[in-house]
């Protein structure tokens, strides 16, 4: 009847469609691609093999990575492409971008299906342990040190790559850490100086706050955000050793330095250093950038790829923004050059052996080549390469790479370092910091019992 | 002849069961029992690395506080749900059948919340109900209140999100409410106008007894759904603040993925199971208890 | 008399009631959509600064440029075949499945019709893994076939129960006569049933073709190369590591509403028919 008729019109029209679809499946990717894309990316599932002619076997190394944005496909695309220009090894990079949030989701999809890449990029720590751990990352110490890598990068980003003294990475991308940016503009208006102590950072925010102004932009809904004042004031109060401690069963995350760190954000929390409603802010909406853009916060703690992100958004803008490393506690005899954020962001994994991690290795050292490094930091980038300091143009951008170079360690970020069941307690807690439904102690408390817990079950 | 019958029967609907028997089969079976299966084991979902552990991973979910406080948060979502979408989708699909005609257009426009994705609907909410700048915060804000935190406060939040949630569904249960009116007759209609009968009372006592059995479906539906929930609280919350908004789905979701802990994250989803399955069939067996007796 | 006219005052007044209690929901229900569309004319900047609510500038067309000269076409294409291919799929094994349950009697009706409810209960989640590896296993993997069987096998417990509800409401005498006229089961179901659960169907439609056109979990799961996409991983396109560019997100967003929206107004037609028809007078 009517609808059977229906029904079976829409079938002969999907028909239709498939058989048009496979008919321009050819030539409709080239038209389809956004800008910035080049050859090795999305659509070249199917690469040819490539000068091996006599080769039967299928001579493509599969890449995952998170650089779905224009600036980051370019990246990957020039280094791809170096490197399918001028290898000998026979092998073709064919690449799949993958949007951040699912990244590692469909990583361990694939990797619990016996389908993982061939090679693919992690922020190290935690879970990068854990794909080794796993069986699913090689370790390269080998070629690493037969290459001109150890000369090429910077010795903290090699350190970062490295799990049990074997090197099992490969970094690039861009240096991160965490520093204060905040508007020239507003602190020009009200004679603020770049604050040297926490106590003088504290005296800028009170005239803020006198003046209506937010002095902290922050949206702390992801949890992340809220954790880097965490980590830092952390930092500042007992230096590394309570952190390293407490994660090698040594130490407690119950230590002093972490109960006063809860503690001054929940006093600054009480004097209004940060917005109304904190924690339903949402960072990758924008909401903590929207506060600064209209001016109604004058400061954001924010790992350094904020520059970037700012120029993007409207150079402008960007231009009215300087940078200061978090300040160093009154009077304290801690270090206050460490500095918190990672060394590369972008480390490269390897699940393959013999002649195809070779060529995947020597795809991967095409990042700290000059001519990718050059294009690297004309985007805004800092490639974690020795030396990199003297190619930077824009002011800000040096002033960050002259803390890094000043920094006696990097720690890297907490949720990354840890283990996943710890770091997602560690960021629970300090949401509920934020939102005083926790004290500090009982914090330390959750965070420390995690910690034990995932420890106690290592051994088993 | 009541045998040949019978068995005819059965082949009938053994014929017409089978397409769908194949797919459950497949791509539901089949997963729910890997599922159970993998509860039993520590593994972290990656490795090759699989630990028998027998029902460690149980005994640890039945003393979860975690688990059980997410499960409390589906109950609060499951009963006002209920409370807030059935009735106002009936009434307002009432609207539409008694209006006729020209109340077609709210068909169309009251629908589109159901249209949009949770990704769309979770952005322009968080705007909308921002502290700053929101909604219901310039409202209050005119009457001479502050700002109102509703996303950031972890006792207002699980609310608020039910409340977006609503929104969202609520458009369903119009047209489901809608096909259900068409399953009375006209002539009952017609026969209730010449007997003078208002609109109220024929709403009251002759429309809502016959859509009874459409409603408490709706009922078994959205309790379903709400037990299950994920979406909206995983784009809006993640959970938070702090865990006040957690949901037995994105605590699963969140185990089994983010936390390279499936063996346990699999317990979760196995519990999930057992208890959305025992709660709907009770509740069903309790509203159609007495319709089994005819 | 009196009571005539009161009665006529309170229909006026309740009707007053209702319909402004109507369009109070109405406003409720578009506004969010509105501002979807007036923050996708809005360049990324400028949302950043006015704010959500602020009218845009100017018509900022760009976006929309942009998001159509991408792969966005493709995607369109991607999900129409999968979601006309599921749906019909989808409804007609239903029905099969329902005619049964709810009119026949045998032995297994109950047990099977609760062990449907109780599928209903999985999250989908937990199915993610085992139907990867099973798309890998058969070579569906990335591709847009792949989707079609957990979509349907997805919706099939949901449909089943709700049609199952609609066709117990069917009167038996039509079956009785028809019985006894001599047709088949089959006949019947063909010729009676299907087409008098129209409203059921078209309810089903709609509710399982909104959740296959913005399915995302499967879809992100199975699918790989950038032709195989649906859209919902379109967003994908406008999402960086660290930024977000949300008025493209927004243009997106209202591009695939649109399609659903065009759909809808056609397939609730059809609903309308159904009821006025008397269908159940047959």
């Amino acid at each position: 009847m009517m609808k059977k008729m229906k029904k079976l019109a829409v079938i002969i029209l999907a028909v239709i469609m498939v058989g048009t679809l496979m008919a321009c499946g050819g030539s409709g990717d080239s038209s389809g691609n956004t800008p910035g894309e080049t050859s090795g990316n999305d659509n070249s599932a199917d690469v040819p093999a490539t000068e091996n002619v006599g080769s039967d076997e299928n001579k493509e190394i599969v890449l995952w990575h998170v650089g779905t944005e224009e600036m980051d496909l370019a990246i990957w695309g020039k280094a791809i492409d170096a490197f399918n220009a001028t290898t000998d090894s026979g092998y073709t990079i064919s690449s799949v971008s993958i949007q951040n949030d699912t990244y590692k989701e469909k990583l361990v999809i694939a990797m619990s299906s016996g389908e993982c890449p061939d090679v693919y990029t992690s922020w190290s720590g935690g879970p990068m342990n854990e794909y080794i751990d796993s069986g699913y990352a090689q370790p390269i110490t080998e070629l690493f040190n037969n290459s001109e890598l150890p000369d090429r990068l910077l010795d903290a980003a090699i350190e970062q790559s490295k799990y049990k003294d074997d090197v099992y990475a490969v970094p690039m991308m861009s240096i991160s850490i965490s520093g204060i940016y905040y508007n020239t503009e507003i602190f020009e208006e009200y004679n603020l100086e770049v604050p040297k102590t926490i106590s003088e950072l504290e005296a800028v925010c009170d005239t803020l706050v006198e003046k209506q102004i937010t002095p902290f932009a922050l949206a702390n809904a992801p949890k992340w955000t809220g954790s880097m004042y965490f980590m830092n004031l952390a930092a500042r109060y007992g230096g590394l050793e309570p952190f390293q401690e407490a994660v090698a069963g040594t130490g407690t995350f119950e230590d002093e330095c972490f109960i006063k760190a809860g503690e001054t954000i929940q006093k600054w929390v009480d004097k209004g250093y940060f917005p109304e409603g904190v924690n339903s802010l949402n960072e990758d909406d924008g909401q903590a950038r929207q506060l600064l853009y209209q001016e109604t916060a004058a400061m954001t703690l924010a790992g350094s790829w904020y520059s970037g992100l700012m120029k993007q958004d409207s150079e402008e803008f960007a231009a009215k923004m300087d940078w200061f490393p978090f300040p160093a506690e009154d009077g304290s005899l801690v270090d206050s050059s460490i500095l918190i954020g990672t060394v590369g962001d972008c480390f490269i994994s390897f699940n393959c052996t013999d002649e195809k991690l070779e060529a995947a290795f020597e795809f991967a050292t095409k990042f700290s080549e000059e001519e990718v490094v050059d294009f690297m930091v004309e985007l805004g980038k800092i490639p974690p390469v020795k030396g990199v300091e003297n190619k930077l143009t824009d002011e800000t951008t040096k002033v960050i790479m002259e803390a890094v170079n000043n920094a006696s360690s990097i720690q890297l970020w907490y949720d990354q370092y840890l283990p996943p069941s710890v770091a997602s307690v560690h960021l629970e807690t300090c949401q509920e910091i934020f939102g005083l439904t926790k004290t500090p102690q009982e914090a330390a408390k959750e965070f420390q019992a995690a910690m034990e817990e995932y420890n106690a079950e290592k051994e088993e | 002849m009541g045998e040949k019958h019978q068995r005819e029967t059965n082949i009938a609907a053994f014929i017409f069961l089978l397409p769908v028997a194949i797919l459950m089969i497949v791509y539901i079976f089949y997963p729910i029992i890997d599922t159970f299966v993998t509860s039993f084991y520590k593994w972290n979902g990656i490795s090759a690395d699989k630990i028998s552990i027998g029902f460690k991973n149980w005994i640890k979910l039945a003393a979860d506080e975690n688990f059980w406080a997410a499960f409390i948060n589906n109950i609060k979502i499951m009963i006002l749900s209920i409370c807030i979408q059935i009735p106002i989708g009936l009434a307002l699909a009432t609207l539409i059948d008694f209006g006729g005609k020209k109340t077609t257009i709210f068909k169309v426009l009251w629908f589109i919340p159901l249209l949009m994705s949770s990704v769309a609907i979770g952005f322009l909410f968080n705007y909308a109900l921002a502290t700053n700048g929101g909604i219901i915060s310039t409202i209050s804000n005119l009457f001479g209140g502050g700002n109102i935190d509703l996303l950031g406060n972890p006792g207002t939040a699980l609310y608020t999100v039910i409340g977006v949630i609503a929104w969202q569904f609520t458009p369903f249960y119009i047209v489901y409410s809608l096909a259900a009116y068409t399953n009375i007759s006209v002539d009952v209609f017609e026969a209730a106008r010449i007997d003078g009968a208002t609109k109220g009372q024929y709403f009251w006592k002759i429309a809502l007894p016959l859509l009874t059995p459409s409603l408490k479906s709706a009922a078994i539906l959205s309790m379903v759904g709400s037990l299950k929930y994920f979406d909206l609280i995983y784009v809006m919350t993640g959970g938070g603040p702090g865990r006040a908004t957690e949901l037995m789905g994105t605590y699963m979701y969140k185990l089994s993925f983010s936390q390279f802990n499936m063996g346990y994250g699999s317990a979760v989803s196995g519990g999930m199971f057992i208890l959305i399955s025992a709660i709907s069939l009770i509740t069903m067996k309790v509203l159609n208890g007495k319709k089994e007796a005819e | 008399m009196n009571q005539i006219t009161k009665n006529r005052t309170k229909s006026r007044v309740s009707w007053v009631v209702a319909i402004v209690l109507a369009l109070l929901w109405t406003v409720i229900a578009i506004l969010p959509f509105v501002f979807m569309v007036l923050n996708s004319f809005k360049e990324k900047f400028e949302m950043l600064t006015k704010g959500v609510f602020a009218l845009p500038d100017a018509l900022y067309l760009d976006n929309y440029k942009a998001v159509l000269s991408g792969n966005f076409v493709s995607f369109f294409l991607n999900s129409v075949i999968v979601l006309v291919i599921s749906l019909v799929v989808l409804l007609f094994i239903a029905a099969c499945a329902s005619y049964p349950l709810a009119r026949f009697k045998f032995k297994l009706a109950n047990p099977v019709l609760s062990l449907i409810v109780a599928c209903m209960s999985i999250p989908i989640h937990i199915t993610l893994i085992p139907v990867f590896k099973m798309s890998k296993a058969w070579g569906l993997y990335d591709s847009i076939w792949a989707l079609i069987g957990p979509y349907v096998a997805m919706a099939i417990p949901v449909s089943v129960f709700i049609l199952t509800s609609f066709m117990r409401e069917i009167p038996r005498e039509i079956e009785e006569s028809a019985f006894i006229d001599g047709c088949s089961r089959y006949q019947i179901f063909f010729k009676m049933i299907l087409p008098l659960s129209k409203p059921g169907l078209s309810t089903l439609a709609i509710y399982n073709g909104v959740n296959i056109w913005n399915e995302f979990s499967f879809a992100y799961t199975l699918t790989q190369s950038a032709e195989n996409r649906t859209l919902p991983l379109a967003v994908w396109e406008f999402q960086g590591q660290y930024s977000m560019n949300t008025p493209m997100i927004m243009a997106t967003l209202t591009l695939t509403v649109l399609p659903m929206i065009i759909l809808f107004i056609f397939a609730q037609d059809k609903l309308v028919k159904g009821m006025t028809a008397g269908a159940v007078k047959g």
